[in-house]
């Protein structure tokens, strides 16, 4: 039997072929997860290591900073060869404008000398002196900064200070610094810059013959109990498991994909079996006839799919190194903080987790065509044709399929109206899963009508081939149904996530419109100081007295005993939604809270609530309205009016000041007195409504193509679905085909008909995939709190039918072109 | 050599061979045979005599090693695969021994099909007076699925009849029917000769079969080596056993 099975492979080898390129994709993408994975953390692990052999002992602050007296009394400890303290605070560098470069203020770091230095030079070296300083990589080459050239930071008081930029670093693997930037200057300049009154880590180097172990326990005596003291390896391991907890939502993340693209991968391979067993009908009879038992022929089935899953997967797992090591490209070429250098790492784990997974999905997926295999009566083999497979919708397919859409509808209508937030989210969605499955149960009964449907325009266009074509489509339901579902899952969410991003763009689009009706906004540059970040007191006068300018309103912000509070700005530039009570009420002494805030403390309009505040004391502040909390989050959670604000907290400078053009002013002449007018305040970033709306824009076209790029590969196996099943069927019809030939259908003709199959079976799978994506898309914008705009992108969603369509067409080519090519003669002979 | 003007399909000097070198096999050997309008042909000869072959070529089906094969005015050895193919739409009909009809199509969508693959209109007349020669008309609406062998090799018939091809070829029509279904639809074929004047050529390798034709050629090895004009199933059987000894 074993020797039959492997003949049968063999014989069919190129019809497996389609079948395992659906695995060996599937199990890339897997192994490609682990393989880009597994290198980030082994090219982390290498890092901290080399960083760790350099430092014996370091000492980091449980709060606050640690002063430098302690540093003090570590240099002094016996056993210490070396001690240095880092300094991380904040230095603005001024871009070649001289505005501060970024929304956020530009780290300000100090680099060490000695052998505690771990800094890795890109060029140049280290600063030596007060009047040096280096730059990260990053920041250089955006700012268009060199080794040699001057550069201006600013200091704690924002004065300019001018420095010679003397070598270039690489930040490494710090999220932190990554983002912000980071200028380098020698600790004593660092910690001028930086205001900061302390160090945010001390490092220890041990004297010869001094152990890191001794070392930490003579620190730990030493210091007491307010800091953590690690061991240089100890050190590198929390440093690994930081950078590891991002790297688990990586791996979940693509995960979910690979999930999508393996469940694609085995309804291909599940109808794949099928046709195979159907078609080999007589063989299997054949084969019973000579004495083959049932339990055989099961047997012979999914040995065959094992062999199919084991070498699919092998190359599935060569697949994955090649894309692993390509995702590491694309991701460093990102900015995204990614060791260099480290070697492509397939670990064992990759290897076993690859063979496993494509296994059980293959054989998993062949088992109920096996079974099919053992009903075949040996009398099968005496009959001369294969008998056409009818379909009729069983009882318990009824029943089951029914069970399953009404579950995933109630699942989802629970999610809807009566969860609230992720869980009705999460919800919403997994009733989006269960009904699909619905849909895939009762796929084979919606195939009849649907092919009528989306082959009415064909059936009328494309004549005799446009007519047997669409009869084609429909003839074996069960089989149309597998390999549409395959290509609806790819198109569903697509759909789905583009209903959600087109949705979600324009209620921040309208809402930005709604509640700032104004043309610019200046902010102050975030991460300067703890709390929120403050613009010059000076600020909003200077604008008002503008003759470009119209109306001018700030808004304060304060953070203080634990409460957010803001200040609420001139009615015509801030329009936040009031869910209950009026703006209008906002006297002294009353408060608008934000809709979370109200439900916290469980109050309503007309309630009092308490407020610490620290010029007034504690305060009893009447609600006078509830207010939304808008999609950018921009509802504090207390809102006072600005003469309270001022009572409470004192004169601190505005958080935001919001401009709007005189009338008659062009918005670009407005624009450049502005900006004039902020020259003394480089740290202040002026941004219009536009670019707010354009960073929102560039911000959803990202995810959408990354979610895009990811769904590609599921889309691509179902593709091959498509090609597999339909090259199937061309061979299982080669003398239909020969006798249409035979009748005068010319060559073209009966590529078209194949094609136009192709067409109709895309577009159905393109039809139920927009239905259900556009109907759960939704769903899950109902389960958000907010008030959304449903918006579906019509467009968009007509590109995807089109596509569809044309990717059935596609698939086609090959199986046309075959079927169209062969020999009449030949083909009337075979049976 | 004239050609002759009544006959519906001359080959001349016809070979096939299959194969190259050592494996070739000549399956048709320099044939010389025409087909006349309005008559019934058998074609008939022992099991790999070359009479498949010799259909398959004069119906355009196979291309031929040398010779020429004409169907009315039109030599189709000199035709592209799109003009033959455009020419078996026009000019000829065919009824295979299975297989014959499109099991997604019902009993009167399969005798329309090769009017719909050209585009022409059914002549209603026609298609009433095909229907009823064949006697289906409470079938017309059926799938190939829910008729016996024997309607669904008439369904092939009328099909072949509907778009009054100059030539129709059977290649052993009867071949999977019993006998009583054989003997209904070589009826059929002869009535379409007598009364609508339409040319058949069959091949069959059944005596019984070949006594419905006006004429029987015989072939052995490839060679045309006989042939018999109002033939019965005796004299052809013994004309069988006389080329077997």
């Amino acid at each position: 039997m074993l020797r039959t099975t492997l003949a049968g492979l063999v014989a069919h080898r190129l019809r497996l072929l389609l079948t395992s390129l659906a695995i060996t994709l599937g199990v890339g993408f897997i192994a490609g997860t682990f393989v880009l994975t597994d290198t980030i953390e082994q090219g982390f692990r290498q890092l901290f290591t080399a960083d760790a052999a350099k430092v014996a002992v370091a000492v980091t602050p449980k709060e606050e900073e640690i002063p430098g007296d302690v540093l003090k009394k570590i240099q002094a400890l016996p056993g210490v060869a070396d001690a240095q303290g880092l300094v991380r605070g904040t230095a603005p560098l001024l871009d070649k404008s001289g505005r501060a470069a970024g929304s956020t203020a530009t780290s300000g770091i100090s680099i060490v000398s000695g052998p505690l230095d771990r800094t890795n030079y890109v060029s140049g070296k280290g600063p030596a002196g007060a009047s040096e300083a280096v730059l990260d990589e990053n920041t250089a080459t955006t700012r268009q900064f060199k080794v040699g050239d001057t550069i201006t930071v600013l200091d704690v008081a924002e004065k300019k200070r001018q420095f010679t930029l003397v070598g270039i670093i690489d930040v490494g693997v710090d999220q932190n610094l990554a983002f912000t930037g980071a200028v380098g200057f020698d600790t004593a300049t660092a910690l001028e810059m930086t205001g900061a009154k302390g160090y945010h880590e001390v490092d220890v180097a041990a004297a010869p013959g001094v152990s890191p172990e001794t070392l930490k326990k003579a620190t730990s005596v030493a210091l007491g109990k307010s800091y953590t003291i690690r061991t240089g390896d100890e050190l590198a391991q929390k440093l690994a498991l930081d950078s590891n907890v991002q790297l688990d939502y990586l791996i979940l993340v693509l995960l979910l994909f690979g999930f999508v693209a393996m469940f694609v991968a085995a309804l291909v391979i599940y109808n794949t079996f099928n046709i195979l067993v159907a078609q080999r009908t007589r063989e299997m009879a054949l084969l019973r006839c000579i004495g083959a038992t049932r339990g055989q022929v099961f047997r012979s089935i999914l040995l065959e799919s094992a062999v199919v899953g084991l070498v699919s997967s092998a190359l599935g797992l060569v697949a994955g190194l090649g894309l692993g090591a390509v995702a590491l490209n694309v991701l460093g070429s990102f900015d995204t903080p990614v060791p260099a250098g480290a070697s492509i790492a397939l670990t064992p784990r990759t290897i076993v987790l690859g063979l496993v997974v494509g296994l059980l999905v293959t054989v998993g997926s062949a088992v109920l065509p096996a079974r099919g295999a053992t009903r075949v009566a040996p009398i099968a083999a005496l009959r001369s044709q294969v008998e056409e497979q009818s379909f009729r919708a069983g009882l318990t397919r009824s029943i089951v399929s029914g069970l399953l859409l009404a579950g995933g509808l109630a699942l989802t209508g629970v999610a809807i109206w009566v969860l609230e937030g992720d869980v009705g989210l999460l919800s919403a969605m997994a009733g989006g899963a269960v009904f699909f499955l619905g849909v895939i149960a009762v796929g084979p009964m919606l195939m009849g009508p649907l092919a009528a449907f989306a082959g009415w325009v064909p059936r009328k266009v494309f004549g005799v081939p446009g007519r047997l074509a669409v009869d084609n489509s429909r003839r074996n339901p069960k089989r149309a149904a597998t390999t549409t579902v395959a290509l609806t899952i790819g198109v569903t969410l697509m759909t789905l996530i583009s209903v959600i991003t087109t949705s979600t763009r324009e209620t921040v689009a309208g809402s930005l419109d709604e509640q700032f009706p104004v043309d610019f906004m200046v902010s102050a540059q975030y991460g300067r100081e703890e709390g929120m970040p403050t613009l010059s007191p000076d600020v909003p006068a200077k604008l008002r007295a503008l003759p470009e300018v119209g109306l001018v309103a700030e808004m304060r912000q304060i953070d203080s005993a634990n409460a957010f509070v803001a200040s609420m700005p001139d009615g015509e530039a801030f329009r936040p939604e009031v869910l209950s009570g009026s703006l209008a009420a906002l006297t002294a002494g009353t408060v608008a809270l934000s809709e979370n805030q109200a439900k916290d403390l469980g109050v309503r309009v007309g309630d009092t609530v308490p407020l610490t505040t620290t010029e007034a004391g504690k305060v009893e502040l009447k609600v006078v309205a509830v207010l939304a909390g808008g999609s950018l989050g921009e509802t504090m959670p207390y809102t006072v009016n600005v003469a309270d604000f001022e009572r409470y907290y004192g004169p601190i400078g505005p958080s935001r000041v919001y401009v709007k053009t005189k009338d008659g002013t062009a918005v670009d002449v407005s624009r450049r007195a502005v900006e004039a007018a902020l020259v003394a305040y480089p740290t202040a970033q002026l941004t219009s409504a536009a670019e707010v709306r354009g960073e929102f824009d560039e911000a959803f076209d990202m995810m959408f193509t990354i979610f895009a790029g990811l769904l590609g590969l599921a889309i691509l196996i179902s593709l091959l679905g498509i090609a597999n099943t339909l090259s199937l069927s061309v061979h299982e019809r080669t003398r239909e085909s020969a006798l249409l030939r035979a009748l005068g259908l010319t060559r073209p003709q009966l590529r078209a008909m194949l094609s136009i199959e192709a067409l109709v079976l895309g577009l159905i799978g393109a039809l139920i995939g927009i239905v259900i994506g556009i109907a759960f898309g939704w769903a899950a914008l109902q389960t958000i709190p907010n008030e959304t705009v449903f918006s579906v992108p019509i467009p968009q969603v007509l590109l995807y039918l089109v596509l569809s369509a044309l990717a059935g067409v596609l698939a086609a080519v090959l199986p046309a072109r075959r079927a169209a090519n062969a020999s009449i003669v030949g083909s009337l002979a075979s049976s | 050599m004239t050609t002759d003007l009544r006959a519906a399909v001359v080959a001349r000097g016809l070979s096939k061979i299959y194969g190259q070198g050592d494996a070739a096999v000549q399956a048709l050997r320099d044939i010389d045979v025409s087909f006349a309008t309005g008559a019934f042909t058998a074609i008939m000869g022992p099991s790999g005599s070359g009479k498949s072959t010799l259909m398959h070529c004069l119906a355009g089906l196979d291309t031929v090693s040398s010779g020429h094969v004409h169907i009315g005015d039109a030599d189709i050895t000199t035709l592209s695969d799109k003009q033959l193919t455009l020419l078996r739409r026009e000019r000829i009909g065919f009824v295979f021994q299975a297989f014959n009809l499109l099991p997604t199509l019902t009993a009167e969508q399969n005798i329309r099909l090769p009017l719909e693959i050209a585009g022409r209109q059914a002549d209603q007349v026609l298609m009433d007076r095909v229907v009823e020669t064949v006697g289906l008309r409470d079938r017309l609406s059926h799938k190939p699925s829910q008729l016996s062998g024997g309607q669904q090799q008439r369904v092939a018939v009328a099909r072949a009849l509907i778009s009054k091809p100059q030539v129709i070829f059977a290649d052993e029509p009867t071949g999977n029917l019993d006998s009583r279904s054989g003997a209904e639809v070589l009826a059929f074929l002869r009535r379409s000769v007598r009364e609508l004047g339409q040319t058949i050529v069959m091949v069959t390798h059944d005596p019984q079969a070949a006594s419905y034709a006006d004429r029987v050629v015989f072939l052995r090895d490839g060679l045309l080596v006989s042939e018999l004009a109002g033939p019965t199933p005796q004299s052809v059987h013994d004309m069988l056993l006389k080329l077997e000894a």
